[in-house]
Order: C-alpha cells, then sequence, then structure tokens
C-alpha cells in the first residue's frame, strides 16, 4: 500500500546546509546536597538542516544531559544553566524561554525519541488516538485530515495495514512496530530537529538495522535534523555524517564520521575506537584493548585535561592545565587536547 | 486483533462465567431493591417502626409451642379490644363535641393501633363482644391444662381448642383479599422482633442503607483519594509533602476511634445549628431533618478516613508512571501539565481506582454494620447492625430470625461483589487467557 506522501512533507532545502539548533557554552548543573554539581560544562556544537551529529560517550559523560537541556526537560528547581550557555534556534535562546513556549516548541519543532519502545506508547490507547493527539495538540488540522494524515505516517514508518493498525493498542505490536509509531509520533508534526536517546537500545540487531535504515530514509524525505545520543559507535558509523564525542561533561572531539574513524585526534576517542570488539585473524587471540581507570567524580573534576589520568600519552601540561578546544577550522573540525594525535597508523581503517 | 473485539471477547468471557454472572444479577438485585426503597418508597421508615404482629413470632409461619400461639391470639383479641373500647371513646368524644363521627375521622385517631394490615371486621359493636366472649370461653377452658407445652395425652384436645379459639380470633378481623394475605405473609415472612416490627421490612430497608454507604463513601473516599494521591504523585515538592502528612496523620489515628469521635461530634445538634445559622436555615431543609437523622455523619466519618487506601496506592503509582517513558514522550510532544495528568495518567490508574471501590464498597457496608451495632452508625431507620445489636437478647433466648435474616442479606451482598470482583480480575487481566 502507498500513499502519496509528496504534499505534506517538507521539500529538502537544496541549498548549502545552514544551522537548525546551535549549542553554545551549554553549562548545566544540577542543586544537591552536596552542593552544585556540573553535569555538562561549555558544550558547543552545531546542528545543520538536513544532518545527523552522532552525540557518543559513555555512561555518564552528560549525552542525556544535552540533550534534556536542549528540550528543557530537567526539574527546573534543581537545574542551573551557565550563565553564557545558549541553545539557539532561529537566532532564539531557548534557555530563557517560558515553560509555554516550550511547550509549543517540543513535539512541533523539535522532537525528541526514547530508548524503550516497549513502554514509549501509552498502554491505555490506540496507536491511532495517540498519533492523533499530537496533531490535535499541535496542527489545526480536523478529524478527517487527522485520520489520514495519521494512516500516512504509519504507511510512512513502514507499518503493514496503517488502516487497520490505527486501533491496535500498544501492546498488540512488537518492539520493532512501536519504536515505529514512536518515531512517527515525533515525526508527526514535521519537526526541524529530531533528538533520538539511544533509539536503537532496547531492539535486537535486526531490527535494529531496520530502523537505522527507516530514519535514514525519513531524514532524506524530510530534511529534519537528527542528534543521535548514543553509545554504538557502529550505530554512529552507519548513520550519522558528524560525531560530537564527550567525556566527563565536555566535549573533547568533533569530526565527520570518516575523520573520526580514521584519524581520531583525541586519545579518548582512539581509545574507544580500540576498545570495539573486531573479528578477524589479525585481532586473534588478543585481549581486546580498554581504557584504564575510572571517569573522575564530578564532585571532583581536576581543573585539568578531565582525561589525563587515563591517557596514554600524558604529559606534565595535561594534568595542570586544562586544554582549550581548538578552533574550528572549515571542516568544522575540533579538538580538545594539548597533544591531538595525528597519525593515523595506529587506528583501524574501518569499524 | 482489534480494540472493539478485545472488548467483546472479555464480555463473552464475562457471560460464561457462571458464579461471575450469578453474584452480578444478586448485586444487581440488591441495587435495584435499594433503588425502589429510595426512589420508589417500597419500604418507608414508618413501615420499619409499625408493628405487624405479637412479638417474636418466628418466620416462614413455623409452627409454635401451644403456649405461644395462645399468648399470640391474646394479644391478637386485646389489641382489638383496645382498638374498639378506643373507638367508642372516640365517637362520643366526637359526638361531645357535636362532630359528626365519620370511620375515616376514627381511622386516622387509631393510626397507631394498626396491624399491619389488618382491619377489624366489618360487624356492629353487639357482634364483636359475642365473638370476643365465645374466644374468651375457649382461651378460658385451654386455661385448665396445666402444662401446655408438655401436653401429654391430651395434645389433640389443645390442638383442637387452640385452633378453634385461632379461627375465632381470625373471625373479629376483616377477612383479606388475596393480596392483602400475600403482603401480609410476606411482612412477616422471617417473623417479628422483640417489638412486633416486621423483620422482613427492616431487613429490606437495611439494603438501602448498605448500598447507600457503600456507594457514597466509596464513591468519595476514592475521588478524595485519587485526587489528592494524584497531585501528590505528579507535582511533589510541598503539594507532596502536605498530602503525606495529611494521610500519615489520619492512619496514625486509629480508624474506630477517629469514627466513634466524628459519629459523636454530629449528636449533640451543635454542627447542625451551626450550619442552619451559617445558610440561613436552608441546610435542615435541604437534608430534610438533623444530621443524626440521615446518614451523613456516616458518610463523613467513613470517608473522611477511608480516602488514606486509594490515595496511597495512587499517589505511588502516579509517582511510578510521571517517570514512565510514555509520560515523558508527552512531556516531550508539549503537552500540558494538566493534560499529561487527566489523560495519560488518570486513564493508567483507573483500575486502581475501580479495585479500591470495591474494597471500599465492601468495606464500608462492614464498618457501617459494626459502627451501628457499637450504636455509633445510623440513628434511625433501621441497618443490619441494629438489627444484629437488637437480635443480642432474642438469640440468648434461641431466637435467631432478626439476627439470621440481617447476617444472611449482609453475607449474600459481600460474598457476591467478592466474587464478582475476583472474576473480574480474572476475565479483564491480560495476562491471563
Amino acid at each position: 500500500m502507498t500513499v502519496s506522501t509528496g504534499n505534506l512533507i517538507r521539500p529538502k532545502s537544496p541549498e548549502t546546509p545552514s544551522v537548525a539548533l546551535s549549542v553554545r557554552n551549554l553549562s548545566t548543573s544540577f542543586r544537591t546536597d552536596r552542593g552544585l554539581v556540573n553535569a555538562v560544562s561549555k558544550v558547543s556544537f552545531d546542528l545543520h538542516r538536513g544532518e545527523s551529529v552522532g552525540l557518543v560517550g559513555e555512561s555518564g559523560c552528560g549525552k542525556s544531559v544535552t540533550s534534556k537541556s536542549i528540550m528543557r526537560l530537567l526539574p527546573e528547581h534543581v537545574t542551573r544553566y551557565g550563565a553564557e550557555s545558549q541553545v539557539q534556534l532561529d537566532g532564539e535562546n531557548l534557555l530563557t524561554y517560558s515553560e509555554r513556549q516550550m511547550r509549543a516548541l517540543r513535539g512541533n519543532r523539535i522532537a525528541m525519541i526514547f530508548q524503550e519502545p516497549m513502554t514509549a506508547l501509552n498502554p491505555v490507547f490506540t496507536v491511532g488516538w495517540q498519533l492523533d493527539e499530537a496533531l490535535r495538540y499541535h496542527t489545526k488540522l480536523n478529524r478527517t485530515q487527522r485520520k489520514a494524515r495519521v494512516v500516512e505516517l504509519l504507511d510512512m514508518v513502514e507499518i503493514p495495514n496503517p488502516d487497520r493498525r490505527y486501533y491496535e493498542y500498544p501492546h498488540q505490536l512488537s518492539g520493532g512496530m512501536r519504536q515505529r509509531v514512536v518515531i512517527a509520533m515525533a515525526l508527526a508534526c514535521e519537526p526541524e530537529i529530531l533528538i533520538a536517546d539511544e533509539p536503537t537500545t532496547a531492539l535486537d540487531v535486526t531490527i535494529q538495522a531496520q530502523i537505522l535504515r527507516l530514519m535514514k530514509n525519513l531524514q532524506e524525505r524530510t530534511g529534519t535534523a537528527i542528534l543521535l545520543i548514543t553509545h554504538d559507535l557502529g550505530v554512529v558509523a552507519q548513520t550519522c555524517d558528524r560525531v560530537v564525542v564527550m567525556y566527563a561533561g565536555q566535549v573533547v572531539e568533533q569530526a565527520t564520521v570518516r575523520e573520526l574513524f580514521h584519524d581520531p585526534a583525541h586519545p579518548y576517542s582512539r581509545a574507544l575506537l580500540q576498545s570495539i570488539p573486531q573479528s578477524g585473524k589479525k585481532q586473534q587471540g588478543k585481549r581486546l584493548a580498554t581504557i584504564d581507570g575510572i571517569v573522575p567524580s564530578l564532585f571532583d573534576m581536576p581543573d585539568a585535561c578531565r582525561f589525563a589520568d587515563r591517557c596514554d600519552c600524558r604529559q606534565d601540561l595535561c594534568v595542570t592545565d586544562l586544554p582549550p578546544i581548538s578552533e574550528d577550522d572549515d571542516s568544522g573540525r575540533s579538538v580538545r587536547c594539548h597533544f591531538p594525535v595525528s597519525d593515523s597508523s595506529s587506528t583501524r581503517s574501518e569499524v | 486483533m482489534s480494540g472493539a473485539s478485545d472488548e467483546s471477547r472479555s464480555l463473552r468471557k464475562f457471560l460464561r462465567h457462571k458464579p461471575a454472572m450469578i453474584s452480578f444479577v444478586v448485586i444487581l438485585a440488591y441495587v435495584a431493591v435499594a433503588a425502589a426503597v429510595i426512589l420508589g418508597d417500597l419500604v418507608s421508615v414508618e413501615d420499619c417502626e409499625r408493628r405487624y404482629g405479637p412479638k417474636s413470632t418466628p418466620g416462614f409461619g413455623v409452627s409454635q409451642l401451644f403456649e405461644k400461639r395462645l399468648q399470640d391470639l391474646s394479644w391478637y383479641a386485646e389489641q382489638i379490644e383496645q382498638k374498639l373500647a378506643l373507638r367508642q371513646k372516640l365517637k362520643r368524644r366526637l359526638q361531645s363535641r357535636g362532630v359528626e363521627p365519620t370511620n375515616e375521622k376514627i381511622e386516622q385517631e387509631l393510626r397507631g393501633l394498626r396491624i399491619g394490615n389488618l382491619r377489624p371486621a366489618d360487624i356492629s359493636a353487639e357482634d364483636f363482644q359475642i365473638r370476643l366472649d365465645s374466644l374468651w370461653n375457649t382461651v378460658a377452658e385451654l386455661d385448665e391444662f396445666d402444662d401446655l407445652n408438655n401436653p401429654g395425652s391430651d395434645t389433640t384436645t389443645i390442638e383442637r381448642l387452640t385452633s378453634a379459639a385461632e379461627g375465632q380470633m381470625r373471625s373479629l378481623y376483616a377477612e383479606q383479599t388475596p393480596a392483602e394475605a400475600r403482603h401480609r405473609n410476606l411482612h412477616l415472612l422471617f417473623g417479628t422482633d422483640v417489638a412486633g416490627r416486621s423483620v422482613f421490612l427492616r431487613s429490606i430497608y437495611s439494603i438501602r442503607v448498605a448500598i447507600l454507604v457503600g456507594v457514597v463513601t466509596g464513591f468519595i473516599s476514592v475521588a478524595i483519594g485519587s485526587l489528592l494521591g494524584l497531585a501528590a504523585g505528579y507535582f511533589g515538592g510541598w503539594v507532596d509533602g502536605v498530602v503525606t502528612w495529611l494521610y500519615s496523620t489520619f492512619a496514625s489515628i486509629p480508624n474506630i476511634v477517629m469514627l466513634m469521635v466524628l459519629a459523636y461530634m454530629f449528636r449533640g445538634g451543635e454542627i447542625d445549628a451551626w450550619l442552619n445559622d451559617l445558610t440561613g436555615d436552608r441546610f435542615g431543609w435541604l437534608i430534610g431533618g438533623t444530621l443524626d437523622e440521615t446518614l451523613i455523619p456516616v458518610f463523613v466519618a467513613f470517608s473522611a478516613t477511608f480516602w488514606i487506601g486509594p490515595c496511597r496506592v495512587i499517589r505511588g503509582e502516579t509517582l511510578k508512571l510521571r517517570e514512565s517513558e510514555y509520560v515523558q514522550a508527552s512531556q516531550v510532544m508539549g503537552y500540558s501539565r494538566v493534560r499529561i495528568l487527566l489523560r495519560h495518567i488518570l486513564p493508567n490508574i483507573s483500575h486502581l481506582m475501580l479495585i479500591n471501590f470495591s474494597l471500599l464498597f465492601i468495606g464500608a457496608i462492614k464498618s457501617e454494620v459494626i459502627l451501628s451495632f457499637l450504636g455509633i452508625g445510623v440513628q434511625s431507620g433501621a441497618s443490619w447492625g441494629l438489627m444484629i445489636d437488637a437480635a443480642r437478647d432474642e438469640v440468648l433466648n434461641d431466637f435467631f430470625w432478626q439476627i439470621g435474616a440481617a447476617t444472611a442479606l449482609m453475607f449474600g451482598l459481600v460474598l457476591a461483589f467478592n466474587i464478582l470482583s475476583d472474576a473480574l480480575q480474572d476475565i479483564l487481566d491480560p495476562k491471563h487467557v
């Protein structure tokens, strides 16, 4: 069954990619019993229209806090944003928006999908009802238009028999199906930005591949900018254009996927790539490389390079001074390291 | 499978589930009776208080000892003698005042002496005297037997004489139409209590009390509990603090003491006076009497303590749901907090509201019985608790009709409700195929 989607989908702009979302010096702290804890500090990156950016890093490095700060989903009464922090959408700083202004934005211009598709849908309403609600809330379509649009959305995310699925409850769908519905819901109002917080972690690899391919296809059709949060470098390699590597609340490296995988500049990026299990004769009998040590505590963040403790090529400067993030050159590549690695001989050419 | 067929499958399952169907019908019958009492005036409070026969008559026309039969028929005879004497007196008084003594006027005055729907026979005063004399003669004959309860060889004579006396007694009352006879049999179905009131009518009237108490307190408690629980769980912060403090405080007061205090509070009439002052005497008019003549104190007392259960459960569930992915997802979709609370969380706790309602319904009925038994629950009219309380002395004398009727009806309702909620759980549980 095919439904024409041409007239409702925003055409992909052919001109040079412009910035959809710009995060500048984002610092997010939480007020706790033990004082102010800085979870994310001075994170900056841009998200261009029609582009996929992977936000990678290990657990607790601030990926989710960054994305929730962008969406302003963190509990207001314990969250503090740094003075010079900015999340810019169309030149306006979202951090200064009121809750009401944010509500008008969420789901409409910025959408977000979560990790766990099994519970991301309300179990007491039909799939159709929930998709319909999003349209009812954010658009002025009438009932029949909404119904048509919902069926079209379900068809767009490649759910077979969308007419029938409209009336089904979430428990009647498989995990992959549900994630498709979640994606459909996120895309219902044609958002400019889609933040996907580990969208495939809970799915098995076959479905994972399908969902990633679907997201890629949809992005090509709708021109939505995707911020993909993941700790799976494989997913990044498969879907993203650019990567932002985070470590202990800071951006340590920004590069295109190709650059990062072929020539990681930051020791942490390199260590990450090396700790991916690799099949093939070359690796047989070898121990998997790991990164020694642990991430420094949020309460006791060193005033120097945060990775210094675990770094193979640590030098004196690393433990005394915080390295600045290198200037963006035209390629958009930057790194936060005093002594960036430059030779590519030690890294693998593929993942 | 679409949602519609899912629901019809539950319905089919329910229809096939015999215990569930039976208990459902039983509950419907109770509710129908309660509705008929409330709306259709099937049994009025006056009916509960009126005498329908001699004291402590067994139900179902169970044959009694000769002595009791003799006592009963003497009672009927005395009633009609009193009635006749009063009638004469009234007639004379009306005549002396120059008022024509019509039958209606006299009957109106004599209403207090009515025995159910029995009317005096439509005969002259002389005929009455003749029939009464012959009755008393037969009774005198019977009195010659030393021990009516152990008559030895004379059983047949005593039986003959007693039956004859009963026949003569009946001739004093007007012949009943079949409908009237049926009614009278129904009124005496479970016999009478120590004051000659109909146990059947009292236990039927008690259904009204039980259903009202169950439904009203169940509804109010669940409403308050859900509202506070939802607010506490969803908004957290100081709202949660206040609600938690409230229910912890209420929960720390022993339930029954709290109920007693509240029940006593409404007894003195000060609250009535205060409310009437406040509303310009409209309050008494609105509820049709003073507070302790109504069930309102019971509703208030029960609701004040019963909301804790649902509140605690629903607060916990809301806390859990607030962090659930689909609530976060609705937040991400930009829905307002009120919308998330009412459209997304509320439907997901509706099963808890239902379960708590059914628990509280039964709990309230049982508590009402206990409280009325203790004398601080229902004050006027009838209730199973009052009946069981009144039956305390009767039970010692091997007379079980009142306590039996009250307990059986309560048992039926509670059992039916428990079976139904159990069955519904089986039927509606999606994990249970």
